[in-house]
């Protein structure tokens, strides 16, 4: 008996060591961190770095909050960024220890959440746009109007994933608006769009990835990464970027207030930021990470990708999304609730 | 007069509602199972056999450690959950009826009724208080908590089983001055060995299935099957996470149907 106890308590300790030399716990999306990634950094710095999973902004930012996590590094969504930042949850860089910084991409130094980059640093990022079979439909892609105007080829068979703030932003900007708009005229102007639109279109759902690869769908609102990997398995699909405006996002990596290996976090930040092993995180997850020069290190398929590398003429369309607040938000999930009926 | 009794099974559609049950509760089943099975990368198109999901599933580091956390947190609450709910059995069944009877049984149910979201939050807020205060961050949080909502599980067998056990033996031990103690360990305790046994593979399968406090409660690197499996999900689902779903349907089916066995009535 006193034996199983002594296990349990030997046990019970070395898994509770969180703070221990050469360690770092990164708190990150699932399925999102490249393990060659990890296994490089150990091997260049000694230090073990033990990712744990979550699955929604709303989790991380609770388990957080609650206090005792012992996690060192978070990667939350542009449109949560402030939100950490506002709560004191994450510390501003100390970027005198981030030689690296510099290789952020001067597209992603400043942006809405986080001007300077003085909180966040880039993970990974991607759009929403329309991916589009183009041998059931041969004419412009690069709009709105794939959905919110179907074509006669595409009626009956376009498919809408149902996030909310996507669909919404990509609407308000159709009729010329700006996301979270609070103007109750261009609020009416994208329900009327959209509720005129929803009769040709032939379900609200996920899966794209899937169903656009065995043809069940011609079409779908959908992200770029999954995009191209429908197009590499049915090469007739092509991703179209919205020139009236399109929704971006962004991962950043934020270091925790409260955390235990503030060093080896600065280490692991700087190591992310070298465009070889920024590479090696797109190159696992099939996302663009914001780093310059990181491209020259993906495989040869995501290079030349049309849905990771955006064409000149459609970069500026591209916008981030703030987390709409106030009477936008009331307009959003009303008409949102009429569309779902 | 056995011809004219009621029996369910002669009502009109009894057979085609019966079968249509079973199909909408597993075809969903065995469509993951099925896909576990397939060589493409898609979880929708049929791409021919192949066992290599479960090869990569295998070999996989992160699916290894969670499954082995998965497996110690879950024998280790089932171990406590058994214990507690086999003291709490015989004090609510070996004895007169008392008053607030009622209210002691709603008590050690709880778990039963209470949302797991609700649990879990509360949980969330108490061990991250806990965990501030202490510093320590180990598995021994998961297993409280595991062991806490799998009481119940375990509570339930072990009262039917006790429930069915008159007290003539006992009774009879005590008469040939057996002390309470042996009259307990040589009668009571091997009686309800089944009832011991079931309880504790439902503690098992409840604690090894569970994501929600799993999810809120777990710190750094704590990730047990099922967290990670709902960590796969963000990007396109693999048949890799079929393959894990399969082998944790296959554990809980064996360990439910030794339940079944030992539950079953001896006649």
């Amino acid at each position: 008996m006193k034996k199983i106890w002594t296990v349990a308590a030997l046990l019970l300790a070395t898994t509770g060591l969180a703070s221990a030399e050469g360690q770092l716990q990164l708190y990150n999306w699932g399925n999102y961190t490249s393990p060659e990634l990890l296994a490089k950094f150990e091997a260049e710095t000694g230090i073990k770095v033990t990712v744990t999973d979550y699955d929604s902004n709303d989790v991380a930012l609770a388990k957080v909050e609650a206090g005792g996590h012992g996690f060192d590094l978070v990667v939350p969504s542009a449109s949560y960024v402030p939100i950490w930042v506002e709560k004191g949850l994450i510390s501003e860089l100390d970027l005198s220890k981030l030689p690296n910084h510099a290789n952020i991409a001067p597209e992603w130094m400043n942006v809405d959440w986080d001007a300077g980059r003085k909180f966040t640093i880039p993970w990974q990022w991607g759009s929403v746009g329309m991916a589009v079979n183009t041998k059931v439909y041969g004419g412009d892609i690069n709009t709105s109007a794939v959905f919110l105007d179907v074509p006669p080829e595409l009626v009956g068979k376009i498919n809408v994933v149902p996030e909310m703030s996507d669909i919404m932003s990509l609407a308000t900007m159709y009729v010329g608006g700006e996301p979270c708009s609070e103007d109750p005229e261009v609020m009416k102007k994208v329900r009327d769009v959209l509720l005129a639109a929803k009769p040709n279109w032939l379900s609200m759902d996920y899966g794209a990835t899937e169903k656009m690869s065995n043809n069940d769908w011609a079409a779908s609102v959908n992200w770029n990464g999954s995009s191209m990997r429908i197009r590499l398995a049915n090469p007739d699909v092509a991703f179209g970027y919205p020139r009236e405006g399109y929704p971006l996002f962004m991962d950043s990596v934020a270091l925790l207030a409260d955390a235990q290996n503030v060093e080896e976090a600065y280490k692991f930040m700087d190591f992310i930021m070298l465009p070889e092993n920024a590479g090696m995180i797109s190159t696992f997850a099939r996302y663009a990470n914001g780093i310059s020069g990181s491209e020259a290190y993906m495989p040869e398929d995501m290079k030349t990708a049309p849905e990771v590398v955006v064409p000149e003429e459609f970069a500026a369309a591209g916008r981030f999304s703030p987390a709409c607040t106030g009477k936008g938000q009331e307009y959003q999930t009303a008409i949102w609730t009429e569309l779902q009926k | 007069m056995a011809d004219r009794s009621f029996e369910v099974a002669r009502l009109p559609g009894f057979a085609t509602i019966a079968i249509t049950a079973f199909v909408i509760l597993y075809l969903p089943i065995i469509t993951l199972v099925a896909f576990s099975f397939n060589a493409g990368k898609s979880v929708a198109v049929w791409e021919g056999f192949s066992l290599h999901w479960y090869a990569d599933a295998w070999a996989n580091d992160d699916v290894k450690s969670a499954t082995v956390r998965s497996l110690i947190i879950a024998v280790s609450a089932s171990a406590i959950a058994t214990t507690v709910a086999t003291m709490a059995a015989l004090g609510t069944t070996r004895r007169r009826q008392f008053k607030g009877q009622t209210f002691i049984y709603v008590a050690i149910n709880q778990p039963l009724m209470v949302p797991e979201i609700v649990t879990a939050v509360a949980l969330l807020i108490f061990f991250g208080i806990v965990k501030t205060w202490t510093g320590y961050q180990g598995l021994g949080y998961l297993i409280a908590a595991h062991a806490a909502f799998c009481t119940p599980f375990a509570y339930l067998p072990i009262r039917a089983r006790l429930e069915g056990m008159d007290l003539s033996l006992e009774t009879a031990a005590a008469d040939l001055y057996a002390t309470p103690w042996q009259a307990f360990r040589r009668v009571t305790l091997p009686l309800l060995a089944p009832g011991i046994m079931a309880g504790a593979m439902l503690a098992f399968v409840i604690s090894l299935d569970d994501v929600v406090i799993t999810e809120f409660v777990k710190s750094g690197g704590q990730d047990t099957l099922p967290t990670y499996m709902l960590g796969q999900m963000r990007r396109a689902i693999s048949p890799e996470v079929n393959a894990i779903s399969t082998g944790l349907l296959a554990l809980t089916v064996i360990l439910l149907t030794a339940f079944f066995l030992l539950t079953r009535k001896k006649d």
